[in-house]
């Protein structure tokens, strides 16, 4: 028995060390203009930042960003389909150049990853159902509260500091978190109450929105650590989007409304 | 390659993932318990009962092996509330585990009272004994002993098995894994600690079987 055991872990260590032996790095900017193309990570549950479309391609704000970055570098644009969870694991360990997907700038992240300067404001607030009690978000400081986040996400560790008192349920995706709601499985879900916009009128429920925006976050783009001169120019490409006025625009085509809060766009970074 | 083992990040997290590791194994008890009794039922059905209740539980048995169990319980979790009732998530997942078991388990316990003996069988039924005390007293201490073996390798997959429950929010082993992740991002060192936590649950429960099938059925022991 204990033979086969050790044989066993053995095998299991063996296959460890190849992994990391073998494990992919970030390309660096030289690499990516030498191959030509850009790989970026887009959330495609994240209306009107991604979404399917009815060809099944992946469209939204994020993509035409990413277009336009790309145009300026010169390569073409490759999408990659990533989701909450596993973003971060993807570009640390190279299989996308940068990930967007309303990337919250906080110190946790940045351990890991590097961020560009921000490309967009996300605003939080409180998605509810008629019928529940709650005025402000200070309401569901409860025992007797259940939210319903998304695994991986910025209000989960929000949440942990804040609402010490409420239970919270984790689900995978942003679409499976807003059908929880609707079938009342939770009380609320605290989010960016903008992108969950769409998966919300799939469902006959009357919805209810806390107004009073709880905090604003900033997101970048994420680029793996150390890459060795691709956060640099992106931070000059953003600038110079933003420069342009070309970020409000595409905002504004696909959110219909200004930015809630506009990026104080500075020359220094 | 720029990366630097960490382990001391995970190590603060290991009671989190012990009580996710209980969680798991409570999980599939009780889910290999339920599966048990369904499967006793569905192999006497299958074995003596008529042709009606044959194709039924054949069909229940047909229907939940040739489906995956993830889709299984994100039916039950996802779809029933349209139709007006409304699992939690620990429910649904038991509910789904269980049933996928009991059509496992009704395979493998038919094909265990498959090889009763005629002639004990026989000799009961002359003695006057009902269909059910032939089943308790004839039929089940003879296969326990054959079917310990599998039924044990199934416990084992469903423990396993318990670890889709966090996508429908149960916080077990893997859930709880998923959000270490999250916070620390050290994938490699959470999901190999993860891993062997596994092993090691899986080991316990086998010597555990083990040890029971050896005083109550004077059955094999199965290692690893």
């Amino acid at each position: 028995m204990l033979k086969g055991f050790a044989l066993g872990a053995a095998a299991l260590i063996g296959a460890a060390v190849m992994v990391l032996a073998s494990a992919s790095e970030a390309r660096t900017l030289d690499e990516i203009v030498k191959s030509g193309v850009i790989r970026v990570g887009v959330n495609p549950t994240l209306p009107p930042l991604g979404k399917f479309d009815e060809k099944n391609e992946i469209v939204g704000f994020d993509v035409d960003f990413a277009a336009e970055i790309a145009k300026m570098l010169g390569a073409k644009l490759e999408v990659v389909q990533v989701g909450s969870p596993d973003r971060i694991p993807f570009v640390a360990a190279g299989k996308i150049d940068f990930v967007m997907g309303a990337m919250t700038r906080n110190p946790e992240r940045a351990k890991v990853i590097d961020f560009t300067v921000p490309v967009h404001t996300e605003v939080f607030g409180v998605l509810t159902t008629e019928g529940k009690p709650f005025q402000a978000w200070q309401d569901l400081n409860r025992p007797e509260v259940t939210l319903i986040q998304v695994r991986g996400t910025t209000p989960v560790k929000f949440i942990e500091d804040n609402l010490k008192q409420a239970k919270t349920t984790l689900l995978d995706n942003y679409p499976d978190a807003v059908r929880a709601l609707a079938q009342g499985r939770g009380d609320a879900m605290v989010d960016v109450v903008d992108f969950v916009g769409e998966h919300m009128n799939k469902h006959q429920v009357k919805w209810k929105i806390l107004e009073a925006p709880v905090d604003v976050y900033y997101c970048g783009l994420g680029v793996a650590k150390n890459s060795t001169g691709l956060k640099d120019w992106l931070n000059v490409a953003i600038f110079e989007t933003h420069r342009r006025g070309r970020t409000d625009e595409l905002w504004k085509k696909w959110f219909g409304i200004d930015m809630i809060k506009p990026v104080q766009v500075s020359p220094y970074f | 390659m720029d990366y630097t083992l960490q382990f001391g990040q995970v190590w603060p997290y290991l009671p989190r993932l012990i009580s996710g590791a209980i969680l798991s194994l409570q999980i599939a008890v009780l889910a290999f318990c339920g599966g048990l009794l369904i499967g006793t039922a569905g192999a006497t059905v299958k074995t003596f009962g008529p042709t009606w209740a044959r194709r039924a539980i054949g069909g229940y048995v047909v229907f939940f092996t040739n489906t995956p169990q993830l889709v299984q319980i994100y039916f039950l979790y996802f779809a029933l509330p349209d139709a007006g009732i409304l699992l939690s998530s620990y429910a649904a997942v038991l509910t789904g585990m269980t049933l996928n078991a009991g059509a496992y388990l009704t395979e493998i316990q038919r094909a265990g009272f498959e090889s009763r003996r005629q002639s004990e069988m026989e000799a009961a039924e002359v003695l006057g004994f009902s269909r059910l005390q032939q089943i308790r007293y004839v039929i089940l201490p003879h296969v326990a002993r054959i079917l310990f073996p599998p039924l044990s390798n199934q416990f084992i997959l469903m423990t396993l098995g318990t670890s889709m429950a966090a996508i429908f929010g149960v916080e077990e082993l893997t859930g709880q894994a998923f959000n270490i992740n999250a916070q620390t991002f050290r994938s490699i060192e959470v999901f190999s600690v993860t891993a062997l936590i596994y092993v090691a649950l899986t080991l316990i429960a086998s010597a555990t079987l083990g040890l029971i099938g050896k005083f109550a059925f004077r059955a094999k022991m199965r290692f690893a």
